[in-house]
């Protein structure tokens, strides 16, 4: 981590409120300015979790235990709501997987998108005209119909591209993506993409993006941060993770996808047994039940994210070199 | 052969609108016994209407489906319960598929004996055995469905439906709830018991990585009509029609990394199936389209061998 990141995240351990039970750990990275990092892991495994802690949108009953987030010098869980809603919306925006719920449903959109602009101390002389060409930029056909319409009257793809609107109106500098594409088919989940990776670049805009679709971070993101059970196992960059992937979780995840270029259509590589529960883990390698690597001491102590080969990786019998 | 499919037409009728809509448009495919179709297309397509008519959940408004010469339909009353038990489906949810309230091997042993394939005294041995096929201890026969992994379930899904000792699965999107690393276990499983039983499967999803994994042929639908069909092969190492292609292209895939070639093969959403474009329901998408797209409704035409596509400008 260097001064000159936009977003760091330093140790953050997100908890039950009630009965303390551990949901993530020890979570840490960073982002620079302009540079777009994806987010791998399966249901549980606390990638939400980061995201919303990042934000101060931890649901209710959960809270974070420990650590820091500190975004353009200000730690973001020490920050009072007034100051973090200034943030919220101005300096991070988010997008959110279903954009019906995220959207509400009795107000017309521009109403919903010119609400963006007030709540904020802006400079925008004319904030019609912004809400317009915010709109036309995500390739709404007639923005000004669209803003005088209920969500309900779009398409899911549709939608999505007015949140993506409402994301940008204030230009953030970083933009966090829980899921976007997934309710989405797979011709409008590739629009959607190509849009974000487009305004991304034009904005120099940093990005963090989840998903459990590893096709997706592949063709999107700079850098891809590995999660399982609660914490990170591996992290690295684009090229990194997917050609040399030195966690075994992650190694067995890329080899349980069917490949587009195998003619004989094998078994597929399956990964034995189901992610544990993050709080049940305790003092072993939350994966070794599941990996033909682990031994004794996997099952006896933790293993620290270290640098490896090509990556940093927190594994005790990393793959080591792919030759 | 064991499945024909024969110009089918559903047609529903929205009462609000008072306008109706052709979920099928005229869909006619055979399917010879222990091979597998895999049906793919995006949301409103029709693949899972397809899927209720196969099973005989509803009935087709016209043309007709057969099951080795006898009819599918809700009109065939009382052949239905004789024919469920050949043809069963598997449904994406595991969750909102299995009775909440119901042991899983309670579940199995119902199908067993409202089917009457089992004296009573053997249905115990037969749930069992079914359990242990998809590879779930027997043991956890009495836990309920909120007791298992989301894997467990479909695997129970599974299970239920081989009860019925069917002849074809129906295989409606059966990994797409499923968290990444349990999707291959369960897609290595149905190969393995269509190999052990010699079952016939129409496999639909939305995702092609999956499709292309475990189908002999391919059909590709798009607004109520199939575009294209063939071997698995030629459907997707020479794809012609121009939606295929799009889908082909739109395909996440992790082997290729790196941010080149991001533009979107395709413009514009899937129109309305109640206010259909004229002609080629594909044309307004269309990179390829010509004038007579939008006035003339293309029909399958042969590209290769069984490879057929729905597009004149492509297949000449």
């Amino acid at each position: 981590m260097t001064s000159s990141d936009l977003l760091t995240v330093e140790n953050l351990s997100v908890e039950t409120s009630q009965d303390h039970r551990n949901l993530t750990h020890g979570v840490s990275f960073s982002i620079a300015p302009g540079e777009a990092v994806g987010v791998v892991g399966e249901s549980g495994s606390g990638k939400t979790l980061t995201a919303l802690a990042v934000l101060g949108l931890l649901p209710r009953g959960v809270r974070a235990s420990s650590g820091a987030v500190n975004f353009a010098g200000v730690n973001l869980l020490n920050t009072d709501a007034e100051k973090l809603r200034e943030i919220r919306g101005k300096e991070i925006a988010m997008i959110y997987q279903d954009p019906m719920t995220a959207l509400n449903p009795v107000m017309k959109l521009g109403n919903q998108l010119l609400e963006v602009l007030h709540s904020h101390s802006h400079q925008i002389k004319d904030p019609v005209a912004h809400v317009k060409s915010a709109l036309a930029d995500v390739g709404i056909p007639d923005p000004e119909r669209a803003m005088a319409s209920y969500p309900h009257e779009f398409s899911g793809g549709m939608r999505q591209r007015v949140m993506i609107a409402m994301s940008l109106l204030l230009s953030p500098k970083l933009l966090i993506a829980d899921e976007p594409t997934t309710a989405l088919d797979v011709t409008i989940q590739r629009q959607i993409l190509s849009l974000v990776s487009k305004e991304r670049s034009r904005r120099s805009m940093s990005m963090l993006w989840i998903t459990h679709d590893l096709g997706v971070v592949a063709n999107l993101v700079d850098r891809v941060i590995v999660m399982y059970a609660g914490r990170i196992v591996e992290i690295g960059t684009v090229s990194e993770i997917f050609k040399n992937p030195q966690h075994p979780y992650t190694a067995g995840l890329l080899a349980s996808l069917p490949r587009t270029d195998d003619k004989v259509r094998d078994k597929l590589n399956s990964i034995p047994g189901v992610p544990p529960k993050p709080w049940l883990v305790g003092e072993s390698c939350a994966f070794a039940p599941r990996c033909s690597r682990a031994d004794q001491e996997c099952r006896q102590s933790i293993p620290p994210l270290l640098d490896q080969l090509h990556s940093k990786c927190a594994c005790f019998h990393p793959m080591g070199a792919n030759l | 052969m064991t499945l024909k499919v024969d110009n089918v037409l559903k047609r529903y009728s929205i009462r609000k609108t008072k306008s109706q809509v052709n979920a099928l448009n005229g869909i006619s495919f055979e399917l010879s016994r222990g091979k597998t179709l895999g049906i793919v297309g995006e949301s409103g397509c029709g693949k899972s209407t397809l899927a209720r008519l196969i099973v005989g959940l509803e009935a087709p408004t016209e043309g007709a489906l057969h099951w080795e010469g006898q009819p599918i339909g809700a009109n065939a009353r009382n052949r239905l319960r004789n024919q469920h038990s050949r043809i069963q489906l598997v449904f994406q949810d595991p969750y909102s598929s299995l009775n909440p309230r119901q042991r899983i091997g309670e579940c199995l042993a119902e199908v067993i004996s409202t089917h009457k394939l089992r004296e009573r005294s053997a249905v115990d041995q037969r749930v069992a055995e079914l359990l242990t096929v998809v590879g779930i201890s027997p043991d956890l026969r009495h836990r309920y469905p909120h007791q298992l992994s989301g894997g467990q379930r479909q695997r129970v899904s599974i299970a239920r439906s081989l009860a019925a000792e069917p002849d074809l699965l129906v295989l409606d999107e059966p990994v797409s709830a499923l968290d990444v690393s349990v999707r291959a276990d369960v897609m290595n499983l149905l190969v393995d018991l269509r190999d052990q039983f010699g079952l016939t499967y129409i496999f639909i999803s939305h995702d092609l990585s999956m499709v292309r994994h475990i189908s002999d042929d391919i059909a590709v639908m798009y607004l109520g009509r199939i575009v294209e069909y063939g071997p698995w092969e030629s459907v997707l190492e020479s794809a012609a029609h121009p939606y295929t292609r799009a889908l082909i292209e739109s395909m996440p895939d992790h082997t290729r990394v790196g941010r080149a070639d991001f533009e979107s093969p395709l413009e514009g959403e899937v129109p309305d199936p109640a206010n259909l474009p004229s002609g080629c329901a594909f044309h307004l998408r269309c990179p390829l389209a010509i004038d007579s797209c939008s006035r003339e409704v293309p029909q399958l035409i042969q590209v290769r061998d069984t490879h057929f596509a729905a597009c004149p400008v492509v297949v000449k």
